[in-house]
């Protein structure tokens, strides 16, 4: 065997694969989407769908909080294809502005594509699983020795979202103090929901730390749900789809107080969080109870803004066939699937 | 064949070496490799500290593996930094309940109490996302990784890195604030 040959093979190699030559896919395209944390399971689903009719699409999925989600387009500056989002306002008020770098806002529409509701998630080992129901879980989790668990609401919408159905419920059951059974009376100083003029606020200290073991409060709900299977907590506020994915039991709890019903929204709307600092300098400490909307948008500076569209269509169309463990669609029928723009 | 393999062995050496060089494997960065960057302390007065300065600062090294809150990992790497405390004693120091804002160019803000400063009150979690009880932990600015200065997209210059002496324990990345470019003490 000559030298030459054998060093010539070898150098053409380390260059091929330096290059990225040896990836046989490099000649798709690929379609950058980052959706919220609760829509992760889905789309893993979704992809594999659409990639499977359209194999010259790569779809990458990079799972955020909403609220991220979005800045990895606004004030980190990257480029997205597809954006989908657990809180369908956040897109009209992060989104519908102008871009630092360019013409035209980020975006100037959104479509909405699925609802869900939050539920209190619990195991069968869970204290007082055997006694809980619909009617009687608030007075389950007041109990002292009863644990539970709620994501931060700085960096998780399902953690506000906690906030605002536990205080929802002291007035809906008509029980003062519930709300400081359950989750306030377990931080020092307590958080208290406070009633002016029909408007329940509830104000968070800057930093989520609760004063004793009642209260388990974790980045996100993936840690939850492992305090849960290690029964490190009892019970977990959850989106519904959340609990059903992971095999859990759950109690639904009623329509004006799971901020999953259109019309209960003016009856969200009468409670309100306020945040204990303000994490992002491009929004807001304030949340406002409302129905939960799942939405998505393809952001003006895409870099495959055709594809993004096939991909939002996609997205809907599996959304309107829904599936367990998935959010609910917001419409049973796809052509009445709405799209918001800037000047609605 | 075997021939052909020593012989080859030199060029392949060669190879690597200029391909590792390439692609910036070697060695510590120098002075000149960290971009220009300031730090502002605020606490009982304010100071700024530039990235010459604070490299000059007694510094703490260990690692850092972080997870973010829909459970995507990161790392573990090798970091170096000054200890945030350091830093906040500079500042003219915390009491118990005063809070420390630490917050970035990007407009991100997180908020840490006294007893994170000292690397207490974190949850650690393994590779499997359970968590563990936390051991010894340390809160740097870090600004090298790996050897290297802290790149941009690794949150560089200056970063907020939990690091401990063990490479298996998984941090909350909420806290990991990337951009670092002021530090507040916040007095209750």
């Amino acid at each position: 065997m000559n030298r030459s040959p054998a060093l010539a093979v070898l150098v053409l190699a380390v260059f091929a694969a330096s290059a990225g030559c040896t990836d046989t896919g490099s000649e798709r395209t690929t379609l950058m989407v980052i959706p919220a944390g609760s829509l992760l399971a889905p789309l893993e689903d979704v992809e594999a769908a659409f990639e499977s009719q359209h194999p010259e699409i790569d779809v990458r999925i990079e799972g955020h909080g909403s609220i991220q989600a979005i800045r990895q387009v606004t004030d980190l500056g990257r480029e997205v294809d597809v954006v989908l989002v657990a809180d369908a306002s956040l897109i009209p008020d992060m989104m519908y502005l102008p871009m630092s770098e360019g013409e035209g806002n980020y975006t100037d529409w959104y479509v909405p594509f699925a609802g869900n509701e939050v539920v209190v998630a619990y195991t069968g080992r869970s204290a007082g699983a055997d006694e809980i129901t619909a009617e009687n879980w608030y007075r389950v989790l007041s109990r002292p020795g009863v644990r539970v668990g709620f994501s931060n609401p700085m960096l998780d919408a399902c953690g506000y979202r906690a906030i605002m159905v536990t205080a929802l419920a002291e007035e809906h059951y008509g029980e003062p103090g519930l709300f400081e059974a359950v989750i306030g009376g377990s931080f020092n100083p307590p958080i208290t929901a406070v009633r002016t003029d029909g408007i329940t606020t509830i104000a968070l200290p800057e930093r989520m730390r609760p004063a004793d073991e009642k209260v388990a409060v974790r980045d996100g709900s993936i840690y939850l749900l492992s305090l849960l299977d290690a029964g490190g907590i009892d019970y977990a506020f959850e989106y519904r789809s959340v609990a059903e994915e992971h095999g859990l039991r759950w109690i639904d709890l009623p329509p004006p107080i799971n901020l999953g019903s259109a019309e209960h929204a003016d009856d969200y709307r009468r409670v309100h969080v306020n945040l204990g600092f303000q994490r992002f300098r491009s929004i807001g400490s304030e949340r406002i109870g409302q129905p939960i909307v799942y939405a998505m948008t393809v952001p003006r500076n895409a870099p495959h803004p055709d594809e993004a569209r096939m991909f939002v269509d996609f997205v809907l169309d599996a959304f309107r066939e829904g599936k367990a463990g998935w959010p609910d669609p917001v419409r049973p029928d796809p052509e009445a699937a709405t799209v918001y723009h800037a000047t609605d | 064949m075997s021939l052909v393999r020593r012989a080859c062995l030199p060029l392949i050496l060669v190879l690597i070496g200029v391909l590792a060089l390439a692609a910036g494997c070697t060695g510590t960065g120098s002075a000149d490799d960290y971009p220009a960057w300031n730090l502002t302390l605020a606490g009982d007065q304010e100071r700024v500290l530039t990235h010459p300065e604070l490299r000059a600062l007694p510094a703490a090294e260990g690692y850092g593996y972080s997870v973010s809150t829909v459970g995507i990992k990161y790392g573990p790497n090798r970091y170096r930094g000054v200890l945030l405390a350091d830093l906040i004693e500079m500042a003219g120091g915390a009491g118990t309940d005063d809070l420390i804002y630490v917050s970035a160019e990007d407009g991100y803000l997180w908020v840490f109490d006294r007893d994170q400063v000292n690397g207490k009150e974190f949850f650690t979690f393994d590779e499997n996302l359970r968590e563990v009880t936390p051991p010894p932990l340390r809160v740097i600015l870090a600004y090298e990784q790996d050897g290297k200065p802290l790149a941009y997209e690794d949150g560089g210059p200056l970063r907020l890195v939990v690091i401990s002496e063990n490479s298996d324990v998984i941090t909350e990345g909420s806290s990991w604030v990337k951009w670092v470019d002021r530090i507040e003490v916040h007095r209750k």
